[in-house]
């Protein structure tokens, strides 16, 4: 068996791992949710802590045949068998990086690992000043968007959608 | 909700929902023959009795006052026999009943889904009662309303109360028979109820401590703490009690016990004594001397059924503990290490340790087997519903009841099962029988259930002798809807028929109740695969239609061969393998559309290359070079070329991620992956599905 949960990206280490053993973690008034942040083709992305299992480097890929390409395969972790999604190929970028940082997301029903370039950290965001993306095209996956205050701009996941 | 509080419930609703199926196939049969015998009138009241009771100790109002209603009813049809009522009565009754007990479901799935319950429940109510003030006007008998709660207060009023229920009642009778439940049976009052009814039957002259057990449900704590009392007025009553007491279920252990204060009244402290002693210890005591507690000491345990209800989740994870074992097992015999060396004991002992887990394994998976009769019985009532909504006139013939499968399959083929039936009552049987008489069949249409084993599936059958499918139609409708990809005229009549499982899709123009929406057949298909089963259709226009499903016997755990194409593994099951060879040039050959063809043991079998179809690259890709492997399903037997035969292997299948189900992967021929002895992943092939990928991109 593959021993991945340590495998985490070292400064997110203690935050992921604070935060998603209490994944209730969010502000008084309930629009302040913690949110991990990651970056894909040069842009940062944010997906809810609460879906967030673990985020595994190593693991042994099992590709599937005749499936879209951006599911690479499927892995076994500690016996369950999960889905791996390369978020760029999802997104519609092919000028693939060997990336293997993988982040593991789960609803109630539905565990996958999302392939991304490199998770940034965990951080609290606002939900109320988050604003629509300002286009109407195709954002499927992405709904909203938020400037921080040291001017990164985050595009909030739709982990919904995502799996739909 | 606390933890006991579930188990209680638990155990009320597997109850309840039994002796509801009990009550429906009674009523199947009863109307069948049109009248109720006394025994059957006798087990709905005790059907009914029973649910009133368990509904309002865990106040269930809306249950317990329609189960009560119906109990009067039957009381008053039990004391006046069923020859007063008339034959439009007799309907009357049948329908009224129907829909009671499904009015008692529908409460009873509110329960389970945690709804409120309704609370308006008067209709049926009220409907029960006046089918009672019609039939009991009829008669010249008291009014049965008042009979019954007469009865009911009798039963209550029999002895003033006996005091506080702890230990030894006061009572003049002669001796008590002291009664323990088992532990945690739940519902000790009610079974205590029922044992009171029973013992009833033989001699009415006994009284019982708690005296409250029908209307208080706290008494079940006092029958749990100090067991439940019968008091009798002599020796030879009592045994003859415990010779009822000895055949009911659930009863951990009864003694007969002398009353002290009949015996010896002036001996004040002995009831205090008896009391606060265990009942083993109760029966050393000074009453010990009595030979009748003997005999009836020896009766104790011996007594109990060899049956026992568990919860489905613990079979289950024995189920996967075992998958787990199996795997395991092969890990340590194959392990790389001991490769080339040459271990006797070692291999003697891995010999035994294998039998041993098939062994586990064959047991652990007989444990989740049931009967698929209940099932089938569930299609009786649907089939009477819709016989009298259509006017049809139907007769639903069913075989192989028996039949075993996994638990977890019979959950899920009921809906679908449901759903064929519905479809065959509604569109299947002819709407008028001249049409049937005109094409020379028997007036009164037929419907087959048919269950059946075969090799490692099971396979159940669905067939009924109406109008069958019009391709054209369907067609048509296909075309109207889009979904033709290639020529018309290419459809074979296989892949016409079905087109009726995608979703949404119906030749019906207009919707019924039962069907015509276009879901079931889709649901039923989603149903079937989910459990790794498939569905076929087959049907002549004017002739009738036969719906198969074949599903797998168990899915946890299959024989598979292991074999390696361009570096993937990938696992087919050993059911499907025929044989393995090499192949001389001079066996291939080509037909006219430059399809491969081998020849083996003197036929002809399409070639399937696995590396292509899957776009496995670095693989072998002449058929001299690599390995042919003969497969065969139920429709066809082909060959497949792969690189290299790995071995035999136990595998626990594992299905596929759900979220995968999005991109049709069973229709690529996949069923599911197993994890292999080092933690690699294999993918199983569904060799029919497979077959099927590799014809639609030629």
């Amino acid at each position: 068996m593959l021993d991945n949960n340590n495998n985490v990206t070292e400064n997110t280490m203690t935050d992921n791992f604070d935060i998603s053993a209490d994944p209730e973690a969010e502000g008084d008034d309930g629009y302040v949710r913690s949110y991990l942040t990651f970056i894909s083709n040069g842009l940062n992305y944010g997906v809810d802590n609460a879906h967030v299992v673990e985020i595994v480097t190593d693991y042994s890929l099992r590709p599937l045949p005749m499936v879209p390409e951006y599911i690479r395969g499927i892995i076994n972790l500690r016996g369950e068998v999960i889905p791996i999604i390369d978020l760029r190929l999802r997104l519609g970028c092919y000028d693939n990086i060997a990336s293997s940082c993988t982040i593991i997301l789960q609803d109630e029903a539905t565990t996958i690992g999302l392939i991304v370039d490199q998770v940034s950290q965990v951080q609290d965001i606002d939900l109320k000043k988050t604003v629509p993306i300002p286009v109407e095209s195709k954002q499927e996956l992405t709904n909203r968007m938020i400037s921080l205050d040291d001017g990164t701009v985050i595009l909030v996941l739709n982990f919904e959608a995502l799996i739909a | 909700m606390d933890n006991s509080m579930d188990n209680l419930l638990d155990t009320y609703l597997f109850e309840t929902n039994s002796l509801l199926e009990q009550l429906d196939e009674l009523l199947i049969n009863a109307e069948k023959d049109r009248d109720f015998t006394s025994d059957e009138v006798n087990q709905i009241f005790r059907i009914m009795h029973t649910i009133k009771g368990s509904s309002a100790m865990l106040e269930f109002d809306s249950l317990m006052t329609i189960a009560h209603h119906i109990e009067d009813l039957f009381f008053y049809i039990r004391e006046h026999g069923m020859e007063g009522i008339d034959s439009s009565s007799k309907t009357d009754l049948f329908n009224l009943m129907f829909k009671s007990t499904d009015q008692l479901r529908e409460e009873i799935q509110k329960v389970e889904n945690n709804e409120p319950l309704s609370t308006n429940i008067d209709s049926i109510i009220s409907e029960i009662n006046s089918f009672l003030d019609k039939i009991s006007s009829g008669q010249s008998g008291a009014p049965a309303a008042a009979a019954a709660t007469g009865k009911a207060e009798t039963a209550t009023a029999a002895v003033p109360s006996g005091g506080a229920p702890e230990g030894l009642p006061k009572d003049k009778g002669a001796c008590f028979v002291h009664i323990f439940f088992d532990e945690g049976c739940g519902m000790e009052n009610l079974r205590a109820f029922m044992l009171v009814t029973s013992l009833r039957d033989v001699n009415p002259d006994f009284r019982f401590y708690p005296e409250d057990i029908e209307t208080n449900s706290d008494s079940a704590e006092s029958i749990i703490r100090n067991g439940f009392f019968i008091a009798y007025d002599s020796q030879e009553a009592a045994e003859i009690g415990t010779s009822i007491i000895k055949d009911t279920n659930n009863i951990r252990s009864y003694e007969i016990v002398d009353n002290p204060t009949a015996s010896a009244p002036a001996a004040p402290e002995a009831p205090a004594a008896a009391a606060s002693t265990a009942p083993a210890a109760a029966s050393a005591a000074p009453t010990a001397a009595n030979a009748a507690s003997k005999p009836a000491a020896t009766h104790s345990g011996s007594v109990k059924q060899n049956l026992i209800s568990v919860n489905l989740s613990k079979l289950d994870s024995l189920m996967a503990l075992v998958g787990e074992i199996v795997i395991t097992e092969s890990m340590v015999v194959s392990s790389p290490e001991l490769k080339d060396v040459k271990l006797d004991t070692f291999l003697k002992n891995t010999r035994q340790l294998r039998k041993l887990t098939d062994e586990l394994q064959d047991i652990a998976t007989s444990l989740r087997m049931v009967p698929i009769s209940g099932t089938f019985q569930k299609m009786n009532r649907i089939v009477r519903d819709m016989k009298q909504e259509l006017h049809k006139d139907v007769r639903l013939t069913i075989i192989g009841e028996d039949t075993e499968v996994d638990k977890g399959v019979v959950d899920n083929i009921s809906d679908p099962i449901m759903h064929i039936v519905r479809n065959s009552m509604d569109h299947g049987i002819e709407e008028n029988v001249e049409d049937r008489i005109k094409a020379g069949k028997n007036p009164q249409g037929e419907i087959t259930l048919a269950a059946r084993h075969s090799g490692n599936e099971v396979i159940i059958s669905v067939t009924d002798d109406g109008g069958g499918m019009d391709p054209a139609t369907i067609l048509a409708k296909a075309k109207a809807n889009g979904l033709l990809y290639k020529p018309e005229e290419e459809y074979s009549q296989k892949e016409i028929l079905s087109f009726i499982m995608l979703p949404g899709f119906s030749t019906n123009k207009e919707v019924t109740e039962y069907s015509g929406r276009g879901v079931g057949m889709d649901v039923v298909k989603r149903n079937v695969e989910s459990i790794g089963g498939t569905v076929v259709i087959s049907s002549e226009l004017g002739v009738g239609t036969t719906m198969t499903l074949k599903i797998p016997l168990t899915m946890a755990i299959t024989d598979g061969m292991e074999i390696s194409v361009g570096g993937s593994i990938f696992t087919i099951p050993i059911s499907n393998v025929i044989r393995s060879l090499k192949v001389q040039p001079e066996e291939v050959t080509y037909d006219s559309e430059g399809h491969e063809l081998i020849r083996c043991m003197g036929d002809f079998y399409p070639l399937v290359r696995l590396h292509k179809l899957y776009g496995i690259d670095n693989s072998i890709t002449e058929v001299t070079d690599g390995l042919i492997m003969l497969v065969e399903t139920s429709e066809k037997s082909y060959c497949l070329l792969i690189d290299e035969l790995l071995g035999e292997q136990q595998v626990v299948v594992k299905p596929l991620p759900d979220y995968l189900n999005h991109f049709n992967i069973k229709d690529s021929g996949i069923s599911g992956c197993t994890i292999l002895g080092d933690g690699n992943i294999s993918i199983i092939l569904d060799v029919l599905n497979l077959y099927h990928a590799a014809q639609s991109i030629l």
